[in-house]
């Protein structure tokens, strides 16, 4: 218990570092916008890990097999009550991260009496327009950001940033879905790499200042890919802008995944 | 989770019986607060609506007229609605029961795949019709409306089309070739007989020729049935159910079918 703003402080920290520690060995998550929609690319072990929420949202995560699957549950059943008492149209991504999760995750994280959430969540919404697209980062604590792009979750902040540089290099927003995925599969790769150590104490901004993060070079993207390949399965989730139906998640067939090379 | 964060379940009427706002109740089910009031006069009736084998799955045809008494409300009405990607309703009677129950159907199938990360089966979604039905008999007794469905399935694992009709209290039949709802119905039901007895059953002809007898049947429906809307105003709709899923079909190709009957 916290009696004063020293063990308070303490007590949220200790939590931080269970979180931390708990996440280290989780699988990163990345997620891309194509021609046609939003792509969520992972790799797994025998555990579902790219799921569909609602009619134009999914959500993948990396944590504790549990948390993942109440924070699953927790976001259909917000959905799909408000789906049904109002519109499907007013389901949303900002109402269902925002409004139903994030407090309730704050709450769970705030409370000496609960175990924190062992959770690094990324959703998706596919957009009537392009435009609309949206990726969310749902964090353990509550707090959520919001990407128009790509976004990777992963197990630490570096390693994320890490991923997003190499993404941004050569995200395309008009490829195919085949191409997205096969950049979110070598961005998967670049998570997976330990960060490189650069000259000038790990920081390549230069006079700037600015800390940019320093990309493994390409074969041993390609290295860590092929032996992330060898004891995982990829996993690819798709919302389809134009598809006939109201539901515009599909998970994609492990034979219909491109593999690299 | 924490308080606030409902548990894991994959069933939607408790769901939303636990979720719903102090004093709301489902209007199918429990105690309704509006016993003893009469359906109110003008309220809005879907008509004749047939469902029939092909040899690829059923293809669904529906007239487009919403009545009320003998008040023609609305022509161009959509009785045929998808409740996913292998099954189709056809409704007749009460409009707004049947969109009642059309989308809670949808939202049960959707937050039972959703939740559960399998497809209900189709017996499952059967049994959840029937509980849509019989939680709408209380104000059928009461006068209040009451839904006459047809379930039109693709049965993935059997690879087969199927076709169910209901009573209004919720009972179940399966047929082999046919079923219809709705006013316009009764009038041609011995006119499915003898199509299947004199030309084969419909299982075995192909998607147009089938289309053929399907339309024929509903304008006789609707020369004989002042509720039934015809072919020559507004269009049917059709729609088919096969293993690729459901097709609604092109005005185009429904136009030029409907003036090959004229032209006959």
């Amino acid at each position: 218990m916290a009696f004063t703003p020293y063990d308070w402080n303490q007590s949220i920290q200790h939590r931080e570092d269970y979180v931390a520690d708990r996440l280290r060995e989780g699988s990163p998550v990345v997620g891309l916008r194509y021609a046609g929609g939003v792509a969520l690319v992972t790799l797994r072990r025998s555990q579902r890990k790219v799921f569909e929420i609602y009619d134009r949202l999914m959500f993948a995560g990396l944590g504790s097999q549990s948390d993942i699957e109440a924070v699953r549950v927790a976001a259909i059943d917000f959905a799909h009550q408000e789906g049904f008492r109002r519109s499907p149209d007013d389901v949303t991504i900002q109402r269902v991260v925002g409004f139903a999760l994030s407090p309730a995750l704050k709450r769970q994280f705030a409370d000496p009496f609960h175990v924190p959430a062992i959770i690094r969540g990324l959703f998706a919404e596919v957009g009537q327009t392009p435009e609309d697209d949206r990726l969310y980062l749902l964090d353990h604590d509550g707090e959520f950001e919001v990407y128009r792009h790509y976004a990777c979750a992963a197990a630490t902040v570096e390693q994320q940033e890490r991923m997003a540089a190499y993404a941004g290099r050569s995200f395309d927003a008009s490829a195919g879905w085949e191409s997205a995925v096969a950049l979110g599969l070598r961005t998967w790769a670049v998570g997976r790499l330990p960060a490189v150590e650069s000259e000038d104490d790990g920081c390549a901004g230069g006079a700037t200042g600015a800390a940019v993060p320093v990309l493994p070079d390409e074969a041993r993207i390609t290295q860590a890919l092929a032996e992330g390949l060898r004891d995982l399965q990829p996993e690819v989730g798709l919302l389809e802008r134009d598809a006939p139906r109201e539901s515009k998640f599909r998970l994609v067939p492990a034979e219909e995944i491109p593999r690299p090379g | 989770m924490d308080a606030g964060m409902p548990a894991a379940s994959g069933d939607f009427m408790l769901l939303l019986q636990r979720g719903a706002p102090p004093g709301a109740s489902m209007p199918w089910c429990g105690a309704d607060p509006r016993v003893g009031r009469l359906e109110p006069a003008g309220a809005a009736h879907g008509t004749t609506v047939l469902a029939l084998k092909y040899r690829d799955g059923v293809v669904n045809v529906g007239d487009r007229r919403a009545t009320a008494e003998n008040l023609v409300l609305y022509d161009r009405a959509d009785k045929i609605l998808p409740l996913d990607d292998h099954t189709l309703i056809a409704i007749s009677g009460s409009y707004a029961r049947a969109m009642d129950a059309v989308r809670f159907l949808r939202h049960s199938f959707n937050y039972y795949r959703r939740s559960q990360l399998q497809e209900m089966s189709l017996e499952g979604k059967l049994n959840e019709v029937t509980r849509f039905l019989v939680g709408t008999v209380p104000d059928l007794l009461q006068g209040q409306g009451y839904v006459v469905p047809l379930i039109s399935a693709f049965d993935v694992s059997a690879d087969a089309g199927r076709v169910f009709f209901f009573d209004v209290a919720g009972a179940r039949f399966e047929t082999a070739e046919f079923g219809a709802a709705g006013s316009g119905s009764h009038r041609i039901r011995g006119a499915f007989d003898y199509i299947v007895k004199t030309k084969g059953p419909f299982h075995e002809m192909a998607l147009h020729e089938v289309l053929r007898e399907a339309l024929v049947l509903l304008d006789i429906a609707a020369e004989l049935d002042a509720a039934t809307g015809g072919l020559q105003k507004v269009l049917p709709s059709v729609k088919t159910v096969t293993r690729e899923g459901i097709r609604e079909m092109e005005e185009a190709e429904l136009a030029e079918v409907v003036g090959q009957l004229g032209a006959s």
